[in-house]
Formats: C-alpha cells, sequence, structure tokens
C-alpha cells in the first residue's frame, strides 16, 4: 500500500512535464509507490500568496495537505517551493490550534478537514533519508561519466534548517551524494548555495533584476567546467533553463549548459532514454550531454 | 539580492517600518519584492533578526493597503482561475502527450468539484476581493530601474511564482 502522494505543484506539470514523468519511472524502478494526488492546487506558491495574505496561503496549503491525508499518505514534494508551503503550513497549523481551527472552519465548506497527522517531504531529502544513496546506486545500470553543478535552491534547506534536520548540520552534501549515486561527480564551484534569483515573487515583479544573479551563478557553473546543471525544484529548472536564454540575449553571453532536475538524472542513469525523461524538451539544448551519455 | 542592485533599499524600509514611519509605498513596493526570500541575511544575521519574515509582513501590510503590483495581481487572477498559479497551455499539453502522460495532470486543472472548492475558500478569506481593488502602479522607479517591461510582460502571462 502507498504511503506517499505525489505533490505535482504548478511548474513541473504545466512546464516541464519530464520532471513528473522521471518521477514516476524513477519511483516504480525504486518500487516506491506513489498515489496521484487528485484536484490538488496550487501549493499556494510561497513567495506571492504567503506575502499577499496569509490565511489564504495557509487555508489553500491546508487543503493540500487534508487531500493527501485524506489517502492516510505523506505528501511528497518535487519542488522546492511547494515544499516550503506545505512543510511550513503543515508545522504552523500544527503547532497553532487557534490558526487552525480558522483554517478548518472555512475548509469544512468543502468538505475537508485539516488534522495534522501527516508529514510533508521533498523528494531529495526522502531520498536521502529513506532510501540512501548506496540503495540508488544498486539500480544504476547506466552510470553517468559527467561533470555536474549541483544546486540546492534555497528552500530546500531553509525548511531543513528550521526543523533542526541533521542533514543540514555542519556541511551540506546529502544532494550531492544523491548525484554521486549515479556515477556523475558533482564539482564545487563559487558560490554554490547562491539562490537561482527567481524565488519570492522576485521573477514575476523584476525578472531582469533576478537575471543578473542568474548570471553570476552560471558564469559560476561555466568556470568549473561542468556538463550540466542539477537542481531539485522546478522553478529553479525554469530558471536556469528558460532564464539562460533570456541572459544570453540581454548580456550577450553564450552559455550552453543544459539543466536537469535530479529526477531526470536519475532516469538516465537507470537506463530511461532522453525522450521518455523530457530531457530534449527543454529551451536550452541538452544535446552535448546526450551525447556524452552515449 | 542586495549585491545585484545598487537601488535595493530593504534595510531603509525595515528602519522606518521599525521606527512606525509611513512609508512612501508607491516608491517602496517594488523594491520590498527584490527579496528572493533566499534566506542569505536571516541565516547569516548575528542577532538572529528574522529579516525575511519582516519583508513577507511589510509585503502583506501593503497589499492590504491595496498596494499590489499589476504583475501579482495577475498571478493572483490566475490562482483564482485555475487553482495554479502557472496554469497549463497548449505547448505543455503537447510535451505531456509526447510523454505519455494525460493532457491534463490529475489536479485542480482537470477536475470541476477541485476548482470549485479552491475558489470556495478564495471567497470566504476574502482574497478575491483583496486582489481584485486598485492597484499600484509598475512604474519606472526613482532610480530609473524600469519594473514593467515587454519582455516581464511576456514573462508573467507564461511563468509566475
Ligand atoms: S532573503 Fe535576505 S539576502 Fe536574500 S534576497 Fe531577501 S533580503 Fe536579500
Amino acid at each position: 500500500m502507498s504511503e506517499l502522494s505525489l505533490f505535482l505543484g504548478c511548474v513541473a506539470p504545466n512546464r516541464y512535464p519530464g520532471i513528473e514523468a522521471a518521477t514516476k519511472k524513477a519511483f516504480s524502478k525504486l518500487d516506491i509507490e506513489l498515489d496521484e494526488l487528485d484536484g490538488a492546487s496550487c501549493c499556494p506558491a510561497p513567495g506571492v500568496f504567503k506575502s499577499f495574505d496569509k490565511v489564504t496561503w495557509l487555508t489553500l496549503a491546508s487543503r493540500n495537505l487534508a487531500l493527501s491525508e485524506e489517502l492516510n499518505d505523506d505528501i511528497l514534494t518535487i519542488c522546492n517551493g511547494c515544499y516550503s508551503t506545505l512543510k511550513d503550513a503543515n508545522d504552523e497549523l500544527k503547532s497553532n490550534s487557534n490558526l487552525k481551527e480558522t483554517v478548518n472552519k472555512n475548509l469544512t465548506e468543502t468538505g475537508h478537514n485539516f488534522k495534522g497527522c501527516h508529514d510533508v517531504r521533498h523528494i531529495i531529502e526522502y531520498l536521502s533519508q529513506e532510501v540512501g544513496a548506496e540503495k540508488i546506486r544498486e539500480q544504476v545500470s547506466d552510470p553517468l561519466d559527467i561533470k555536474v553543478a549541483v544546486h540546492y535552491g534555497c528552500h530546500l534547506i531553509q525548511p531543513l534548517k528550521e526543523s533542526g534536520s541533521e542533514l543540514v548540520k555542519d556541511s551540506v552534501t546529502f544532494f550531492d551524494e544523491l548525484v554521486e549515486a549515479t556515477g556523475a561527480s558533482s564539482v564545487d564551484y563559487k558560490d554554490k548555495m547562491l539562490c537561482c534569483g527567481a524565488g519570492g515573487g522576485a521573477r514575476t515583479a523584476i525578472l531582469d533584476a533576478t537575471l543578473k544573479m542568474t548570471d553570476k551563478k552560471l558564469q559560476n557553473m561555466k568556470d568549473a567546467d561542468v556538463d550540466c546543471i542539477v537542481n531539485a525544484c522546478p522553478f529553479c529548472h525554469l530558471q536556469f533553463d528558460s532564464g539562460q536564454k533570456d541572459v544570453n540575449s540581454k548580456y550577450h553571453k553564450q552559455y550552453e549548459i543544459p539543466v536537469l532536475h535530479y529526477t531526470q538524472l536519475l532516469g538516465l542513469a537507470m537506463g530511461f532514454s532522453p525522450e521518455e525523461l523530457g530531457v530534449d524538451m527543454n529551451v536550452t539544448g541538452t544535446d552535448s550531454l546526450i551525447e556524452k551519455i552515449k | 539580492m542586495g549585491e545585484q542592485e545598487q537601488t535595493y533599499k530593504i534595510r531603509k524600509f525595515l528602519e522606518m517600518e521599525k521606527l512606525g514611519l509611513e512609508n512612501d509605498e508607491d516608491m517602496m513596493v517594488p523594491f520590498i519584492f527584490y527579496c528572493t526570500t533566499c534566506y542569505r541575511c536571516q541565516d547569516n544575521c548575528p542577532q538572529d533578526v528574522e529579516i525575511v519574515d519582516a519583508v513577507l509582513q511589510i509585503r502583506e501590510d501593503a497589499v492590504h493597503k491595496g498596494k499590489m503590483l499589476e504583475s501579482h495581481k495577475r498571478v493572483a487572477q490566475m490562482l483564482i482561475e485555475h487553482g495554479h498559479a502557472v496554469p497549463n497551455n497548449s505547448a505543455g499539453k503537447e510535451k505531456r502527450k509526447k510523454l505519455g502522460l494525460n493532457e491534463m495532470p490529475p489536479t485542480v486543472q482537470g477536475s470541476d468539484k477541485g476548482l470549485k472548492e479552491v475558489r470556495t475558500l478564495l471567497e470566504l478569506t476574502g482574497f478575491n476581493k483583496l486582489v481584485a481593488g486598485e492597484q499600484c502602479k509598475d512604474t519606472v522607479n526613482e532610480a530609473g530601474v524600469s519594473v514593467k517591461n515587454a519582455d516581464y510582460d511576456n514573462s508573467i502571462a507564461e511563468e509566475s511564482t
């Protein structure tokens, strides 16, 4: 019986569905069943909606959490933004009975009720803690001989830090370890923990300013001579992939760094084709990478 | 994002807020959205000042006073209309089909019942009203940084979070 429901969010299913396909394929290879979360909405996105109206943000989040509770599942996110919203909302509602009551008053009008009896997991944190790099290595049929710039993204680390997770004590390496389990090497680069630039509603409000940050990060990755970027978040993915084209045209740069979500990297190492994983559907070309791993 | 933009004035606004001074919000609104909520400042603050939370609070106060960027208002409308900040489109459907997925993901977009629930909640919390009011114009600010341009107009319809 499944114990996890897959929360898709917005950007993965609607812009980069390869990430959704890759997640399902990789999890079935790992023999972990995922329930579909029928009728789930936007998490809602922390940068914008949380700062418009916190109660609305909590209420919509509690609906998504309740849908998963109804399946008796923990909720699994493939996006740092969704993780931030759902984990923060879950923690806050569990610990504040007044807020929980406020939210449930509205929620019951739609036939749902938030109980606070389950956890929120991020796919990277889940794979690291519940599966482990060793077991992932066992499922790798096509080890990848490539150099990777790992991008953690802010909201993967931040909820973990707040929850006092062991994963972020001292040096943070849990994502790098999962990447290296595919045979790839995670290359160190300057200012690795810098934000992609997109978060907090900034991409929507001030695209140009966010691209400056992306440019800086891309340059640091390029200097490390990597074959691709691997992220844990469709929104970072979008900023690096689609944003890379914008940076090239705005700042007269010639970046050509392929961008992969971790599930796509894992899928490749498990022997799935780039087409099955949507690796060929990016804005920035991925041919150089596909050629290299043939 | 202070390093990136000389015009970034979060510290000033935090100070004004702290001192209980009224900000010139029309001027302030674009700047408070320069924060990507990366938590770098908060992580490094020797005094554990919860800077990001303060920024989010200032934003919420501004929105509740009717000061909201046009671009953010449009994202809010997406949520009301589709239940998603970034809804599916024809390119998305095409990609999904190629990958052997259903054209529509199993989310609220493909569920009349689900969408009705989301809209009911947005109605009950007063969100619809909140984001429907007269909005703060996205303008060229005093430092000459255009926060509204053609590129951003194009991008917003496509992607936003
Ligand atoms: S979280 Fe802090 S460091 Fe990061 S963009 Fe916002 S104000 Fe700047």
